[in-house]
């Protein structure tokens, strides 16, 4: 999936300005995946919505901390679960198929096999097909996909619990307002005792307006 | 998987491209630190780390598109993302397998002749994917991917002088 456009970038302009533009396309570009996503069979949708995750999810971990609100960093981990559990469903869609594929290509070779121990006969005896060369292999790949069909059904539905929660706790307008926020700079030092001890007047530098160079 | 490693100095203020500077360089050395031993398949966390260092990377070279020479951030974010799946090739099987040999030990004995089965397919998977890693860990050396990607942060900064652009190109070598 490609990623959307951001405009209006400059790399003459300030880190967090730039970065708080990315993050907004990005999380918009998450949230764009809903309503869509929350149907179980639109897999490509919830594949697409697991690498929008990743996207964001990597931008924040550049600048949520030096250049954004305190919530930011929440928002790494809250997009990471999201990004662990959609892979984790991601992982069922490729697997199931693969196993169907391997019990479909295994089928076709042990009715082979039984065709070729009937030799001339006018009909096949059932017993032909028992103990054919991958018959001890059925079960555990049945077996198999059957968990992978109902560790997708459970994992989606840890899903729906996920993003609700996620829109309960103001994910998105949390998130937009974190990166509105830039962090307090760190205070300045307290002026130096002056030599003759009281400490008191602030160095010349520090108080004359006309050492301000803004 | 390795923590992503701080970038000094990186503030709201800093300008986007010294930021994209710092960081490309920070997490092209971060690549490179994490290639030894990936091609041990008796480790399969190396090849994770190194694949999560390569995805991160890839990131940055993107978050920063627009401070870099649009050229040479083709080619490097080309031979990056080549190298990233190449790393994928090894570390899904890699994965894969140890799911499988998870699922095995929890199922019934009856069940794992045909988990067993589909592991050998795996591992399979797996050898073929360390071959074709070790032909991207070969290439990478051969274009100079980390002399061009230290060229390329080099060009971000507001220092540098644009007539000086020695390193930014890949070199001419075999077809990938």
């Amino acid at each position: 999936m490609k990623a959307r456009k951001v405009k209006g970038l400059d790399p003459d302009g300030a880190l967090a300005d730039n970065l708080e533009r990315i993050v907004a396309t990005r999380l918009n570009e998450l949230c764009s995946f809903v309503p869509k996503a929350l149907d179980p069979a639109q897999v490509k949708a919830l594949h697409d919505m697991r690498i929008s995750a990743k996207r964001l999810r990597y931008i924040l971990e550049v600048g949520a901390e030096p250049c954004f609100g305190e919530y930011a960093t929440t928002a790494i981990k809250r997009t990471r679960d999201l990004q662990d559990l959609l892979g984790e469903l991601h992982d069922c869609d490729v697997q199931l198929p693969r196993v169907r594929a391997l019990q479909e290509e295994l089928r076709a070779a042990d009715a082979l096999e039984a065709r070729a121990r009937a030799g001339d006969a006018p009909d096949l005896d059932p017993t032909l097909a028992s103990d054919t060369p991958h018959a001890d292999c059925w079960r555990g790949l049945e077996t198999m996909a059957i968990y992978l069909q109902a560790r997708r059904g459970l994992l989606f539905e840890r899903f729906l619990e996920m993003w609700r929660s996620l829109e309960r706790d103001g994910f998105r307008a949390r998130l937009l307002y974190a990166i509105s926020e830039r962090p307090a700079l760190p205070a300045p030092p307290p002026p130096a005792p002056s030599p003759e001890g009281n400490g008191a007047a602030p160095p010349a530098s520090l108080a004359s307006p006309a050492e301000d160079d803004g | 998987m390795a923590k992503a490693r701080d970038i000094p100095g990186l503030e709201p203020g800093l300008s986007y491209r010294e930021a994209a500077a710092r960081t490309v360089a920070v997490r092209s050395q971060e690549l490179f630190d994490m290639g030894e031993g990936v091609l041990d398949t008796s480790d399969i966390e190396r090849v994770h780390d190194m694949r999560v260092a390569s995805r991160r990377l890839r990131a940055v070279l993107e978050i920063y598109e627009p401070c870099f020479p649009r050229k040479a951030l083709r080619d490097v974010l080309a031979d990056v993302k080549a190298l990233a799946d190449a790393l994928g090739e090894r570390r899904d099987p890699d994965v894969h397998l140890s799911q499988l040999e998870e699922f095995a030990g929890a199922v019934k004995a009856a069940d794992r002749p045909g988990i067993e089965y589909y592991a050998e397919r795996v591992r399979g998977e797996q050898a073929a994917g360390n071959e074709v890693l070790s032909a991207a860990l070969a290439r990478i050396e051969d274009t100079d991917l980390r002399g061009r990607l230290a060229a390329l942060a080099a060009s971000a900064s507001p220092e540098h002088d644009p007539r000086k652009s020695f390193g930014l190109r890949r070199p001419e070598g075999p077809p990938a």
